[in-house]
């Protein structure tokens, strides 16, 4: 593509800018403040914005603005499942300190076991596809559900001192278990979910025509519904306070009258459904789902919480958009290396900020 | 610019001087390992040859129908052997009546079997004891050529044991005459560096940073700020050679900030440190890193004890001589014979202070599940294994009872004593400073409240109010 | 009479002194391996055995090199079949395609494994714990992404094979005989060599240091230990192992293909060492003969598991949930145990013996 070398160039030189600022910032004045730490991770929070900022407007001058807000618009259902599936994963860090690496295979059943209620309804003679769709959709939340809950309580909590690296073992396994199980019970065929809507909303910005399929609106609303009903239980109930208490510390939140079994398993619980609302929509993309297509999503969701740090929803949020508009761009950069570049510019931002962007250290005393 | 080639030329003599006394003392210990080695294997194997002697006299003496002490003692053990065996056919026997007995009710019957079969075994075993007596009967009584036998075989024995014995002592006397050899070689050299050193001593400034006579330690206005907080505020004290120190003050005082800083695991914001290394020798410990710092001769424990759960209580002191251990990486890839050495002689070191604690039971097992007491008796011998100059005790007295902390007491007191170190303490317990301190320093808030005897300490106004409370 | 007792005697101190010694088991190890060889040249063992033990013995080379970063330095790194690919494709394409001799392929592949290793090295001083495994998981993506794109290295799409290689001189080509017996026992030697190299690391003071940076970074630096040095050396070690492990695998498959070096087999070796023991070279073995010998040589032929394959992922997934729930220490902590748990037995058994046939003792 013309000029790609160009503004490979001009965001270099400009990324160089904004580090030699940062520099200079660091050793005349952040180096006088008591705070140091704070100021320098502010500093860098902006640092890598800007970067960010840079390399998005340059990629503008390149297949300019509304060319990359279309891009990023096809992109939305992508960015629901990418937010759906990272705080799932954030959810159990808090309460269980294990990355599950289960979540993706979680999820899938639960868009396999969707898939296989969607056949027989519409099998069974009913035509209403959006009703059939929603069945599904909570059909699958809700085996997802089941199996969250089955795992946290059965297997995590049955084994003999299991630190936070055996639960992660644990679920290493699950995946074989679960990806063995899928083909056993559902048979080996891929499934393909209808979409909700093949109609696309056609809307202006300025005069250029924006295209935004109706599906997207689905996804979109969804999460939003969904993730805002979760924060909100985490902010103002009584189950909120408890998953909060048990992510600072599972032995002094138990010793404070918190039922952290019970908490646990919610999670754990309300982690299969996210992901199999992200799986079910994941699935409706078009293209058929076997059983181990959900794992590039999976693998992305842990770098979004990565990005954001583990111990933040909000932090993996915006990691996970910042995953998405990457994802989006990159391929119009270099189609063959975009997964390099993405997980490149990952890398150097965690380098940057080794615990997350919004990530706290914990001191430990000597 | 002659200067600055004078103190170059003195780092380079110093360093070379250490890597000569190190590999002169490493000899010596190695040495010695060997030859205790090497007796032990003689012994056992004059040990043998005796054994042997004994066996062939004792032959011989069968042979020739000889009576005395030794057929004696060899017949009456054969009849011994004879007289188990019966007697556990004899129980044997009783066990399976006792079962019969239980099954069938007829006791009459049962009983006179029982008594007509143990007969029979006594019979047998009488037979058996003749016939072996009969058998060692004296026959032959050929008491010269007996005696001419037993005395050809005595004299080979003992030449050969002699020549033995001989053998290793020349073996010994080559083996420490060469190692002698070796040890002068390098005291020469040693030497040639030390009268190096002293001509150059004279026109260098040796760096000395003002430490006064005695002194080992000095704080020079230590500052630490975390972010607002200020940990340790314009800190500094003197710390003398031999003593035991010990530092006090209320929760938050900053006590465990002053000595992270000594051990660099903190970067002090302000103030120098200075050590006294060795007589020539006083470091700046501020250009330190924290894994440098022991090699400059100061140790530390910790408050929770921070022991190496996977290795053993001896792994646990051999990692504490880390750094005497001199092979590379790829000598220890290959396991080459210096390193076996190595190991021998730091192995045996440690068995030394496990036994110098009292710990030598507990050699080989796991720290995991073991009192707390003597999990803090492990890390202080970890702290000995590299002889060290100063040795910073982080609360040593936390979670121990009043007898433990009276034997720690002793246990400190014997430390400054044998090994010659300085002993920096950190404590709460008022008891053990007060009994085993000889200058103690009072903070609060980072501050420098008094510094001074124990008996002046507990007398200061300023320190009872912050502290101590009335009396 | 005394005499040849005496020398059996001997005999059987000595040879009990040296068994005891660790190289005995491995070179016992290496033997069985090269036995099973001649029995497979007599035609007496299938061919799909013999290519079993070769597959366990590269990924044990592969597995060793993990286990000193994971049960020993305590870092974790899901980039192992990055660097693996990567040691098959320097093999394949240096000395297959490129016509490097093969002590410098060799050197080569060393030397890019030592810079790796740094680099990894270096970012896990950055990043710690689990961020690390999972910025070490996007590293081996990356690279995988790496070999699919770049086909003049790695054959992209279609792989790349190896038809022949020549070692002092001498050519080997697929397809004689020489050439499996050959690589066999090439493969055996950097085996013995592997377990040997990896026991001594463990029992010298690099190994003591790993293990106390894993378990207490505070006090090992206390002791003289500097956390940077042991880090990048874990890494080093790690990396050198896995490569070697590659340049092995190409010389018995002939064959290596990019998309094969993904998550899921370093999620495999990960699972092998979890399972068969994080710090034994016997559990490394075992553990790796479960996760990847298991399925190639004896499931298939159970009709149970050779008709659904899907059972073989199921079964390798509830094992590892099993040993992890139940068994922590690994499978060669369960043998253990059991062994001793079995002598205890024995013991007891013996004396039920006795109290039968003696009599209770009532002396």
């Amino acid at each position: 593509m013309p000029g790609i070398d160009v503004a490979v160039r001009q965001i270099l030189i400009i990324i160089l800018g904004l580090i030699a600022i940062y520099a200079a910032l660091d050793l005349f004045w952040f180096r006088k403040k008591t705070q140091k730490s704070l100021y320098r991770s502010k500093a860098l929070n902006v640092l890598i914005l800007l970067s960010i900022l840079t390399m998005i407007i340059v990629s503008a001058r390149l297949f300019t603005l509304p060319i990359i807000i279309q891009i990023l618009l096809l992109n939305t259902v992508d960015l629901s499942i990418l937010i759906l599936a990272t705080t799932a994963v954030v959810l159990i860090f808090k309460t269980s300190v294990t990355t599950n690496f289960a979540q993706g295979m979680m999820a899938t059943f639960g868009a396999f076991f969707a898939a296989s209620v969607v056949m027989k309804l519409i099998a069974g003679g009913s035509t209403n596809m959006t009703l059939i769709l929603f069945s599904g959709l909570f059909a699958g939340i809700a085996i997802s559900f089941l199996l969250g809950l089955f795992i946290d309580v059965m297997i995590i909590r049955k084994g003999k001192n299991v630190n936070s690296v055996g639960k992660q073992m644990i679920t290493m396994g699950l995946v074989m278990v679960i990806m063995g199980i899928i083909p056993v019970i559902f048979g080996s065929n891929p499934i393909v979910l209808p979409a909700f809507s093949v109609d696309v909303k056609i809307f202006n910005i300025g005069d250029n025509p924006m295209v935004i399929p109706v599906q997207n609106l689905y996804a979109i609303v969804i999460t939003v519904i969904v993730l805002s009903a979760l924060f909100i239980a985490l902010r103002f109930t009584k189950w909120g306070l408890g998953v909060r208490a048990t992510a600072s510390s599972e032995t002094v939140a138990s010793m404070m009258g918190v039922n952290t079994h019970v908490i646990t398993a919610m999670s754990w619980a309300i982690a299969g459904g996210l992901g199999a609302i992200a799986a079910f929509f994941y699935a409706s993309m078009g293209t058929q789902v076997q059983v181990a297509s959900m794992v590039p999503v999976q693998v992305n969701a842990f770098m979004a919480a990565v990005l954001g740090s583990f111990g933040s929803f909000g932090g993996s949020i915006i990691g996970a958009i910042l995953i998405n508009v990457f994802t989006s761009i990159a391929p119009y950069y270099n189609g063959t290396w975009q997964l390099v570049i993405v997980y490149g510019i990952i890398l150097l931002i965690v380098l940057a900020k080794p615990l997350g962007l919004f990530g706290k250290k914990i001191a430990k005393k000597v | 610019m002659a200067k600055m080639i004078n103190n170059l030329l003195i780092k380079v003599y110093q360093h070379i001087l250490i890597h000569i006394e190190d590999k002169a003392k490493f000899k010596k210990d190695y040495a010695e390992v060997v030859i205790a080695r090497r007796k032990s294997r003689t012994e056992k194997r004059v040990n043998n040859l005796k054994d042997s002697l004994n066996r062939e006299i004792l032959a011989k003496a069968l042979k020739y129908g000889i009576k005395n002490d030794l057929t004696e003692t060899f017949i009456s053990e054969k009849i011994k052997k004879i007289e188990e065996r019966f007697y556990w056919k004899k129980r044997a026997l009783k066990a399976s009546f006792s079962r019969k007995k239980e099954k069938a009710p007829d006791k009459m019957i049962l009983e006179k079997a029982f008594n007509e079969k143990s007969l029979v075994l006594d019979n047998e075993l009488n037979q058996e004891i003749n016939d072996l007596r009969a058998k060692y009967a004296n026959t032959i009584d050929n008491q010269e050529q007996y005696s001419l036998e037993v005395k050809t075989l005595e004299i080979r024995t003992t030449e050969k044991i002699k020549e033995i014995e001989r053998k290793s002592v020349d073996n010994l006397e080559d083996y420490q005459d060469k190692v002698d050899n070796k040890l002068k070689r390098l005291e020469k050299q040693a030497c040639f560096f030390r009268d190096k050193l002293f001509s150059l001593a004279d026109n260098a400034n040796i760096k000395d940073y003002g430490l006064d006579e005695g002194v080992i330690l000095k704080l020079d206005n230590l500052t630490m700020r975390f972010g607002g907080l200020v940990a340790v505020d314009h800190l500094s004290f003197d710390v003398k050679e031999g003593e035991i120190f010990g530092l006090i003050g209320p929760n938050g005082a900053g006590k465990t900030t002053v000595f992270n800083c000594i051990t660099k695991f903190y970067k002090p914001s302000e103030g120098k440190m200075y050590f006294r290394k060795n007589k020539i020798d006083t470091v700046f410990l501020n250009e330190y890193k924290v894994h440098q710092i022991i090699k400059q001769g100061i140790v530390r424990t910790f408050q929770n004890v921070e022991l190496i759960w996977e290795l053993s209580v001896i792994d646990n002191l051999l990692v504490a001589a880390h750094t005497l251990f001199k092979t590379g990486f790829f000598g220890q890839l290959l396991h080459t014979r210096k390193l076996h050495q190595e190991e021998l002689v730091l192995r045996k070191k440690a068995e030394n202070v496990l036994l110098k604690m009292g710990l030598f039971a507990y050699k080989d097992s796991y720290p995991l599940g073991l009192p707390y007491g003597i999990l803090k008796k492990i890390e202080l011998a970890r702290t000995l294994m590299v002889e060290p100059k100063m040795i910073i005790l982080d609360e040593p007295a936390a979670g121990l009872n009043d007898a433990e902390t009276l034997e720690l007491a002793k246990i400190i007191k014997m430390i400054r004593d044998e090994e010659k170190v300085t002993i920096f303490l950190v404590e709460h317990d008022m008891g053990l400073v007060m009994d085993i301190c000889d200058t103690v320093c009072a903070i609060s808030f980072g501050k420098k409240l008094a510094i001074g005897t124990p008996k002046e300490i507990q007398e200061n106004k300023l320190v009872r109010d912050a502290y101590l409370g009335e009396e | 009479m005394m005499k040849l007792k005496n020398i059996l005697a001997n005999f059987k101190k000595q040879f009990l002194s040296i068994s005891k010694h660790p190289y005995f088991g491995f070179i016992v190890l290496g033997l069985v391996f090269l036995f099973a060889l001649l029995l497979r040249n007599m035609g007496l063992l299938t061919i799909s055995v013999i290519n079993t033990f070769t597959l366990v013995m590269i990924y044990s080379v592969v597995a060793m090199g993990f286990s000193l970063l994971l049960g020993f330095g305590g870092l974790a790194s899901l980039g192992t079949a990055g660097l693996v690919g990567l040691g098959s494709f320097i093999m394949g394409y240096m000395h297959g395609k490129a016509g490097i001799s093969f002590t410098a392929t060799i050197a080569i592949a060393i030397g890019v494994a030592l810079v790796v290793g740094l680099l990894v090295g270096f970012i896990s001083l950055r990043i710690e714990g689990m961020y690390l495994a999972i910025i070490t998981l996007g590293l081996g993506e990356m690279l995988r992404q790496f070999f699919i794109s770049y086909d003049t290295f790695t054959g992209g799409f279609t792989g790349t094979s190896l038809r022949s290689f020549q070692i002092f001189g001498k050519l080997f080509e697929s397809g004689n005989d020489n050439y499996f017996n050959t690589v066999y026992i090439i493969i055996i030697i950097c085996f013995i060599l592997a377990m040997v190299a990896t026991i001594n690391i463990i029992k010298s003071p690099t190994g003591r240091a790993l293990l106390s940076m894993k378990n207490s970074e505070s006090a090992a630096q206390s002791m003289g230990i500097s956390i940077i040095k042991y880090r990048l050396l874990a890494f080093v070690l790690s990396s050198v192992f896995a490569v070697l492990g590659g340049a092995l695998y190409i010389l018995h498959t002939k064959f290596s293909y990019p998309p094969q070096w993904n998550l899921s087999y370093s999620l495999d070796i990960l699972a092998a060492v979890i399972v068969g023991g994080a710090q034994s070279i016997y559990g490394i073995i075992i553990g790796v003969f479960l996760i990847f010998g298991l399925k190639v040589s004896v499931l298939n032929y159970i009709p149970f598991f050779s008709n659904n394959p899907a059972l073989i992922v199921i079964f390798n997934g509830v094992l590892i949930v099993l040993v992890v729930m139940f068994y922590p220490g690994g499978l060669i902590r369960l043998l253990q145990t059991s062994w001793y748990k079995l002598k205890i037995k024995l013991a007891k058994l013996k004396m039920k013996w006795r109290t039968y046939r003696y009599g209770k003792d009532d002396q």
